[in-house]
C-alpha cells in the first residue's frame, strides 16, 4: 500500500501519466492531436520550455527561496539581440550565439550578486531585473520588431535533421545529458543539493555558497538568453515581449518535475517530462480555443494544485 | 531580624522534568547574596519563581515574614521585586528618560504622557549615580549616543526606577569587562547601603568572595548548603557545588601522547567570542576544553575551522604558519568539524548517506568531478569503523537515528582523513550507545595519531576521555589542568574561577 502511494506521487511516474492522458485527451478532442507531425511539433515547443526551465531549475535547487522571474525578459532579450546580430544571414549565427549568452549571462550574474551581497529576496532581485530588462529593451528596439532569423536556425529548430527529428530536439537531448552529468557527476552539482537542503551545513564542509549561488543566476541567465536564440530561430523574427509566456511555465514545469521550491531535491529528466506535460495542457486548451486569459488561469491553478500535492508528500517524507 | 525573602522547600517540574525540588534561600535587608550551582542546579528556576515569572509547585515565599503567592511579573515588581535582564533590552532611538519608563509611562491630564515628570524623575535617578554616570549622561540623551558603560548603568536605572526592595542580578557581570564590573560593583554597594537586599548569580569566584554578604549553593534542583562569605572559602564552596561525585574516574591511556613537536600551535587568537587563546596540539592527543556552557570553547573551535575566524592571533600546522579563514582552507589544512547541532549544522537534509559524506572529500580533495563508484568504498569503511547502521550509501540520511546520523557526520571527515579533530560538544543528543562507541573511536583515533580538541558540556565526557584540559572563563583560558590536577574538583573549581 505504502509501495503504491510512493509510485504514484513519484514526479516522474505522475508527469508521464499526465502525457499520456493530455494526449489521449488532445486525440479525442481534434483527432490527428496524437500524430506524429504533431508530437515532433509539441516537443520543439516543449524543448524551448525545457530550456530555459533548466535555468531554473538549477537556481531553485540552490535553495533559499531561489527563482528566477527575469528569464521571460531574458529570453526577450536574447531573441532581440540575436535577431539584430543575424539580420537573416547565416554567418550572424555564431555572433548571435555569443552576444544574446554573453549578454544574458552577465546580467544573470548581476541577479546573483544582488542575491548574495546585497541579500535581496530572489523573487524581489529578478523582478526588478525583468523590468531592467524590458524597460532598456524598448528603449533600444523603440518596440518596433526588428532583425530576423538566418535560414539554417530556423531550419535547425523547424525542419527534420536526423531520424525526422528537428536539431533542436538534439541540443534539448544533449542539454539532458549535461544536466545530469553536471548535477550528478561534479563537485558543482553535488554542491548545490547540498546548499538547498542545508546551507549553513554546506558552509561548514567547505563549499563556497556565495559564489556558487551568484553563478547559478548567471547560468539561468545565459540559458534564458540562449532560448531566446532558439525562439526566433522558431518564430523567424523577434519582438520585445516574446519571452514574457515562459516565466510561469518555467516555474510549473520545475514543480511538475519534482523539485522541491525550498531547494535541494529533484532532477532535471523530471522537468523535461514537466516541460513536455506542460506544452501539451497548453496544447490541449488552444484546441479548447480557450483565450489568454482561460490559460493562466489553468496554469496558476496547476501550479498551486501541485505545490499543494507535493507540500503533501514533503512532510510525509520527513 | 526578619529577612527580606524567604523561600524553603519550593519545587518546579516542567513535565517529567523536575527542575526544582528543594529550593531554599533566605536574604536579609541591605544584604548581597551570592546563589551559585553549576548549569541546570535550579539557579534560574529559583530566580524566576521569586521574581514572578514561573509559578512554583510547592513549598513558601515569604516577604517580611508574610506568605506571597507572586502569579505574574507585575504583581512581583509591585511587591518590591526586580529581575535585571543582562541581555540589552533598550532601545536605541529613544532617550535615557524614555528606555527608563519604556512601558510604565507616567500619564497626565487626558492621558497623554507627561514628560516633564517623566524627566524629573529621570532626573533624580541620575543623580544618585553621578560619581559613576559620566558625562553626556543626561534624561534627553538618545541612548544610541551613550558608551557600553553608561548604556548599562541605563539598564540599571530602568530597574530601579521602581524603587525595589529586592534585585535579582542573573549574571550581570558575563558580558562585562572588569572596569564595567567594578563600576557595577560601585553601585551594588551604594543600593546596599540603601538597604536594597540583591540576589547576584554569577560563575566568577573572585567576584563572589569580593562583593557578596552570604553564600547559596545548589546542585541539581536543590539548596545544598548556605555560608556567611567571611567564614568559608572557595574550596568549601567548591566541594559543596561537587557534592560527593568520585573526584577522580579516568581510565589511562594505553598509548601515551606524543612528545614530540605540536601538529597545532595556537598564539593569541580573539574573535567575537574567545580573546587572546594559546595553546599547542600534539600528534595524538586528546585536548578538552572545559568550563561552563558558552564560555567560548564552540568560538575557539569555530575560530580554528574558519567558521568564526580569529580577528587577531596566528596559527600554525606542523611548524608552518596558516592563514584560515573560511572552512575550505582549514579543511585543505587537514582540520575536521564535528558539531553536536546536527540538524543545524551538518545535516544535508533529504540527501543520500552517500552525499552527506561526500561533501568534505570533495573539498578537502579538490574533486572537480565525483565518481560514486571510486567513493563509495571508503565511505563505506568509514562508516563500518564507527559501527554505524544502515542501509546501504543510497538511504536518505533522515532513515537513521539520531546516534548513527552523527557517526555518518563523523565518517564525512574520518574519510577525509583529517589528521586534527575539533569536537563541538559531539554527543549532544546521542543514546548511550553510540556515546560508548564513539569514545571508542576517539582513543583509537588518537592512538593512531590524529589529534582531537573536544569540547564537551558534560565534564564526565572530558574527564575520562582527554590528556589535558583547558579550562575557559569569558572567552579566555583560565587554567590548564593536565595529570593529577585533572579530576572534577580542579575543573569545577577552575570554571568558576577568574580569569588567570
Amino acid at each position: 500500500m505504502n509501495r503504491i502511494k510512493t509510485i504514484l506521487t513519484d514526479p516522474l511516474v505522475l508527469a508521464t501519466v499526465s502525457i499520456l492522458l493530455l494526449l489521449g485527451i488532445g486525440e479525442l478532442l481534434s483527432p490527428g492531436f496524437a500524430r506524429g507531425d504533431q508530437i515532433i511539433r509539441l516537443l520543439v515547443v516543449s524543448a524551448i520550455l525545457g530550456m530555459v526551465a533548466a535555468g531554473q531549475s538549477l537556481v531553485v535547487i540552490g535553495g533559499r527561496e531561489g527563482i528566477d522571474l527575469s528569464v521571460g525578459a531574458l529570453i526577450s532579450l536574447g531573441a532581440v539581440l540575436a535577431g539584430n546580430a543575424m539580420s537573416g544571414s547565416d554567418g550572424g549565427i555564431l555572433p548571435a550565439i555569443l552576444v544574446a549568452g554573453g549578454v544574458t549571462f552577465v546580467i544573470g550574474l548581476i541577479n546573483g550578486l544582488g542575491v548574495t551581497l546585497l541579500r535581496i529576496p530572489p523573487l524581489v532581485m529578478t523582478l526588478g531585473m525583468t523590468g531592467v530588462v524590458q524597460g532598456g529593451l524598448i528603449v533600444l528596439s523603440r518596440g518596433i520588431p526588428s532583425g530576423n532569423a538566418a535560414p539554417s536556425l530556423m531550419g535547425f529548430v523547424n525542419r527534420p535533421l536526423l531520424l525526422g527529428l528537428p536539431g533542436v530536439l538534439f541540443l534539448w537531448a544533449l542539454l539532458g545529458l549535461g544536466m545530469w552529468f553536471l548535477l550528478r557527476r561534479t563537485q558543482l552539482g553535488y554542491a548545490i543539493y547540498a546548499m538547498g537542503s542545508n546551507e549553513r551545513a554546506a558552509v561548514l564542509t567547505g563549499l563556497p555558497v556565495k559564489l556558487i549561488r551568484t553563478l547559478l543566476y548567471g547560468f539561468s541567465g545565459l540559458l534564458a538568453g540562449i532560448t531566446g536564440v532558439v525562439v526566433i530561430g522558431y518564430t523567424g523574427n523577434s519582438f520585445v515581449s516574446v519571452g514574457d509566456q515562459y516565466v510561469l511555465p518555467s516555474v510549473i514545469a520545475v514543480v511538475i518535475g519534482g523539485i522541491s521550491l525550498a531547494g535541494g531535491s529533484g532532477n532535471y529528466l523530471g522537468v523535461m517530462l514537466g516541460a513536455i506535460a506542460l506544452t501539451l495542457l497548453q496544447s490541449v486548451l488552444t484546441t479548447l480555443q480557450l483565450e489568454f486569459w482561460g490559460r493562466q488561469l489553468i496554469f496558476g491553478g496547476v501550479l498551486l494544485l501541485l505545490m499543494l500535492l507535493y507540500g503533501r508528500t514533503k512532510q510525509l517524507r520527513v | 531580624m526578619t529577612p527580606v525573602l524567604e523561600a524553603t522547600g519550593i519545587t518546579k517540574r516542567f513535565g517529567a522534568v523536575v527542575a526544582l525540588s528543594n529550593g531554599t534561600l533566605s536574604v536579609g535587608k541591605g544584604e548581597v547574596h551570592a546563589l551559585l550551582g553549576a548549569n541546570g542546579s535550579g539557579k534560574s528556576t529559583l530566580c524566576k519563581i521569586i521574581a514572578g515569572t514561573v509559578a512554583r509547585d510547592s513549598g513558601s515565599l515569604r516577604l517580611d515574614g508574610g506568605d506571597v503567592s507572586l502569579k505574574s511579573p507585575r504583581e512581583a515588581e509591585a511587591r518590591g521585586i526586580a529581575l535585571f535582564y543582562q541581555e540589552l533590552s533598550l532601545v536605541p532611538q529613544l532617550s535615557v528618560a524614555d528606555n527608563i519608563f519604556l512601558g510604565h509611562e507616567r500619564t497626565g491630564a487626558g492621558g497623554f504622557l507627561d514628560s516633564k515628570q517623566l524627566r524629573a524623575d529621570t532626573e533624580a535617578l541620575i543623580a544618585r549615580f553621578a560619581s559613576v554616570a559620566g558625562s553626556g549622561f543626561t534624561a534627553d540623551a538618545p541612548v544610541s549616543r551613550l558608551t557600553p558603560d553608561q548604556r548599562q548603568l541605563v539598564e540599571i536605572l530602568k530597574v530601579l526606577a521602581h524603587k525595589p526592595r529586592l534585585i535579582i542580578f542573573d549574571e550581570a557581570t558575563a558580558a562585562l569587562d572588569r572596569r564595567q564590573v567594578e563600576l557595577f560593583f560601585t553601585i551594588l554597594r551604594e543600593l546596599k547601603a540603601e538597604g536594597v537586599s540583591t540576589i547576584f548569580i554569577s560563575h566568577r569566584m573572585d567576584e563572589i568572595f569580593e562583593i557578596s554578604d552570604r553564600i547559596t549553593v545548589m546542585r541539581n534542583g536543590a539548596t545544598v548548603a548556605a555560608f556567611a562569605t567571611s567564614e568559608t572559602d572557595r574550596d568549601s564552596v567548591v566541594r559543596s557545588m561537587i557534592g560527593d561525585v568520585a573526584i577522580r574516574d579516568r581510565v589511562e591511556r594505553t598509548v601515551p601522547a606524543s612528545t614530540g613537536a605540536p601538529r597545532l600551535q595556537l598564539t593569541g587568537a580573539s574573535n567575537r567570542r574567545v580573546r587572546n587563546v594559546s595553546l599547542a596540539l600534539k600528534p595524538g592527543e586528546i585536548l578538552g576544553l572545559g568550563g561552563l556552557q558558552g564560555q567560548g570553547q564552540s568560538a575557539l573551535l569555530q575560530g580554528l575551522f574558519g567558521a568564526l575566524p580569529f580577528t587577531a592571533g596566528s596559527i600554525e600546522i606542523d611548524g608552518k604558519p596558516v592563514r584560515i579563514h573560511k572552512p575550505a582552507e582549514a579543511i585543505r589544512h587537514g582540520l575536521a568539524y564535528v558539531s553536536g547541532d546536527r540538524g543545524r549544522d551538518a545535516a544535508l537534509h533529504g540527501r543520500s548517506i552517500f552525499e552527506n559524506i561526500a561533501s568534505a572529500t570533495m573539498v578537502r580533495e579538490k574533486l572537480a568531478l565525483v565518481w560514486p563508484r571510486n567513493l563509495k568504498p571508503r565511505f563505506e569503511a568509514a562508516a563500518a569503523s564507527l559501527n554505524t547502521k544502515y542501509d546501504g550509501m543510497e538511504a536518505p540520511i533522515g532513515s537513521l537515528s539520531g546516534g548513527n546520523q552523527q557517526k555518518i557526520f563523523i565518517a564525512r571527515w574520518l574519510a577525509t582523513d583529517a589528521p586534527v579533530l575539533l569536537l563541538d560538544d559531539p554527543t549532544k543528543g546521542i543514546d548511550l550507545g553510540a556515546k560508548a562507541d564513539f569514545f571508542a573511536l576517539v582513543r583509537e583515533l588518537a592512538d593512531k595519531g590524529t589529534s582531537i580538541i573536544f569540547y564537551a558540556s558534560e565534564d564526565a565526557e572530558l574527564l575520562s576521555l582527554c590528556d589535558r584540559i583547558l579550562v575557559f572563563n569569558s572567552g579566555a583560558i583560565s587554567a590548564e589542568l593536565s595529570g593529577t590536577t585533572l579530576d572534577s574538583f580542579h575543573l569545577t573549581n577552575a570554571a568558576y574561577g577568574e580569569v588567570a
